[in-house]
This record gives structure tokens, C-alpha cells and sequence, in this order.
């Protein structure tokens, strides 16, 4: 059987910078690509970060200058991760 | 006792009444028609499979293909698919009903076998590894699956991928290849002395007819394989032939929605899905000519696993 991580009630699945998170209440399946899978990772480790700080983290991370336009996306996407339930809302 | 060991007459006899008793893969079948077609289709192209009387044998689906019980049979000949009393489709012209009874069965499979995962995908088998096959119509998955099998590899399915939920393992379903349209030619002039049967026309995929399963994949329907590759064929008129690796969590998406009881399964769906990309190289593959596609995928099978 698979090595999945259980943040229940979802499952969580990383196969390199990729992954696939299953949650159980809805039954949705959703994928996560690199940068997705990254500020969600980030999130994690460091729950107490502001947008700014989130914003240079991830840059470092996926190597990528930390410009406005990365702040935008970084918002964006903690948006999506906090639709998807991943991630409470603030 | 196989199929192809009791004389037409009999079968005929044996369709109309009771029906027969079949074996195929997994699961067992009991099959009633009184339409000549369908007598025809089973003689032609499920001669190796084991039958017995249906008296003494339990069946997992009881099927039948007959005339609707309507006036219109006597206008437009007509044929319906039934299962457990039950009929999932509207009638189709008399002359579809053998590709009714095979679109039928696959249904039956789908809708009930949820001890599988179950993927809307062919796969074949050689050196103990099984390459699944998962691409939307008119990709040329068929066409390949079809000159896959007649090269050397082992047909476990040529449109559901049954992994079984406790092993992980793939069971076979080994039964006649669908080939449509210009498919049909391609596979007659790859191996003209393949059987494949009269083609249905104007069925709602087209030109359909059924190529033979081999001998060797049925005489084995009962040995599962370990999965070993996911590719995603593509036939593109002029292409080179190239396999390239893709991404192992976009290829457990399209499984999930491609797969025909994963949002039955829950949770078990998304564990089961998940253990088989772990054990599996993905793959997209593009093709032009059947000969270098066929090349390619066993340089693939004669790969040590990593």
C-alpha cells in the first residue's frame, strides 16, 4: 500500500515536487503542482508567517526572484489551498 | 468443456433456452439469447473459453440479448441488452447485438466488480510486468493493444483495468479486442491471419468489430501481473516514435478520472491509486508506425525493473 501522509481528514501524496491530496469528507481529489505543493509545505513548517515572509520562502524554495508579482501569486494560491481546505481560512 | 467443442446447433439450442454458463477472467457469466448474431459472435470469437451447463454452475452476471417485447420488432429488428432482468440501454439495431453483448458485459463489470479498482484502460502483460494503456478515444490505444498482443505480449484487457484492492495486482480480463474504424484494416493488414469478425456499422463508435483474443492470453486468464508501467499512447500521423516520462501526479489524476469506481471507493480508491503509480514508471507515448511502436515497448519489457 502507498506511503501516504494522513492530515486528517485529508490525505496527502508527494511524488517529487508534485502531489495529490485526498479529502475524505468530500471525496474530492486535487492536484498540486510545484509551486502549489511548495507555499503548502511552507505553510506547514512555518504557521505563524506573514504574506511577505511566505512570499521569500517560497522564493527561495522553487528558485525564483521574490518580486510583486510572486507576492500576487503566493496570495492567490494560499486563496485556492484555503478553498480546497488545505489550509484555514485567516 | 470450451466453446468452440459443441456444435453450433447445440449452442443455439443451449442460448435460446437456459442459456450457457461462461468463464472469463474473474468472473462467470451466464448468457441467453435467442438472436442468431449473438450465437455467431460467441462461436467466432469465444471458442477457447471454458463453458458448462448452467444448472450447475453459479454466475456472477446473468445477461441476455433478445428482441424488445415491443410491435417495432417487426418493423426494424431490433436488439436489447438485459442483465439481472434489468435494461441499462435503449435497443439497438438487430445486426449490433454481439457488440451489445460485449459493450453489455464491460457495463456489468464496471457498475458491480468494486473489489478492483476499476480503469477505463487496455492493459497487456510480458515478462511478469503489465503496461497500462489509458488514453481517450482516438489515440490509437486499440490499434496498439491489438499489435501488442499479436507480438508477443500477454492481453489482460483491451478496455478495464481490474487492480485488485488487497494486492495491488492486475487480473486479467482477456476478451475480445474492440477495433474501430480505420483500426480494423491497420490490424487486418499487420497480421492477416488474425480472425476478426464481420464489422457493425453505423454503431454510435462507428465501424466496431471484434479481433479474437490469442489463445495463450486466455488459456492464462486466471494469472494476474504486477503493474509496471502507466503510458499514455498517441497516434499522431508522421510521428516519431518517442517515449517520454511524465508526471507521476498528473498521470493519478487522469487514473482517478478515467477510473470507473473511484469516488465509490473513497478513501481505498485514492490508496489504491496511489500504491500503483509508486510501482509504476509513467510514461506519454507517441507513434506513428505500429512496427517501431511495438519495438519500443518491448526495449521497454526487456528493461530490468529499478
Amino acid at each position: 500500500m502507498a506511503d501516504v501522509s494522513a492530515l486528517s481528514p485529508r490525505l496527502l501524496k508527494c511524488w517529487g515536487s508534485e502531489a495529490v491530496v485526498y479529502d475524505k469528507a468530500s471525496g474530492d481529489t486535487h492536484y498540486l503542482k510545484p509551486l502549489t505543493l511548495a507555499l503548502y509545505q511552507i505553510c506547514r513548517e512555518h504557521p505563524g508567517y506573514a504574506l511577505t515572509e511566505l512570499t521569500t520562502s517560497l522564493a527561495t524554495r522553487i528558485g525564483v526572484a521574490d518580486t510583486p508579482e510572486l507576492q500576487d501569486l503566493t496570495e492567490d494560491t494560499l486563496d485556492q489551498l484555503r478553498a480546497i481546505n488545505l489550509l484555514e481560512h485567516a | 468443456m470450451k466453446l468452440l467443442q459443441m456444435p453450433q446447433p447445440e449452442l443455439r439450442r443451449q442460448l435460446a433456452g437456459a442459456g450457457i454458463w461462461m468463464r472469463t477472467g474473474p468472473f462467470s457469466v451466464r448468457v441467453q439469447s435467442r438472436i442468431p448474431h449473438v450465437a455467431h459472435g460467441l462461436t467466432e470469437l469465444y471458442g477457447q473459453f471454458e463453458i458448462r451447463s448452467t444448472h450447475e454452475s453459479f454466475a456472477d452476471f446473468h445477461v441476455s440479448v433478445n428482441a424488445p417485447n415491443t410491435p417495432r420488432r417487426w418493423l426494424r429488428p431490433q436488439a436489447v441488452f438485459s442483465f439481472d432482468g434489468m435494461h441499462p440501454f435503449k435497443p439497438l439495431p438487430r445486426d449490433q447485438a454481439f457488440p451489445m453483448l460485449e459493450w453489455g458485459l464491460n457495463w456489468c463489470v464496471s457498475t458491480q466488480a468494486h473489489q478492483y479498482l476499476i480503469i477505463h484502460a487496455a492493459v497487456v502483460e510480458k515478462n511478469g510486468r503489465a503496461a497500462i494503456l489509458p488514453a481517450p478515444p482516438g489515440s490509437g490505444k486499440s490499434t496498439l493493444t491489438a499489435g501488442l498482443v499479436l507480438s508477443g505480449w500477454r492481453l489482460l484487457s483491451d478496455e478495464l483495468t481490474l487492480i485488485d484492492r488487497k494486492t495491488g495486482l492486475i487480473h486479467p480480463l482477456p476478451r475480445p479486442v474492440s477495433l474501430k474504424n480505420q483500426s480494423i484494416d491497420v490490424i487486418r493488414q499487420f497480421a492477416p491471419d488474425v480472425y476478426i469478425n464481420r464489422a457493425s456499422l453505423d454503431t454510435i463508435k462507428g465501424t466496431v468489430a471484434h479481433m479474437c483474443p490469442p489463445r495463450e492470453s486466455v488459456r492464462r486468464q486466471h494469472e494476474s501481473a504486477r503493474p509496471g508501467w502507466v503510458i499514455f499512447p498517441k497516434w499522431d500521423a508522421g510521428a516519431p516514435t518517442r517515449m517520454t516520462p511524465r508526471s507521476q501526479a498528473q498521470t493519478f489524476m487522469f487514473l482517478a478520472q478515467n477510473a470507473f469506481n473511484y469516488s465509490h471507493l473513497g478513501e481505498d480508491g485514492f490508496r489504491v491509486g496511489a500504491a500503483l503509480i509508486d510501482q509504476t514508471l509513467c510514461y506519454d507515448f507517441r507513434y506513428s508506425k505500429l512496427d517501431e511502436a511495438i519495438v519500443a515497448f518491448d526495449q521497454l519489457a526487456n528493461t530490468p525493473p529499478a
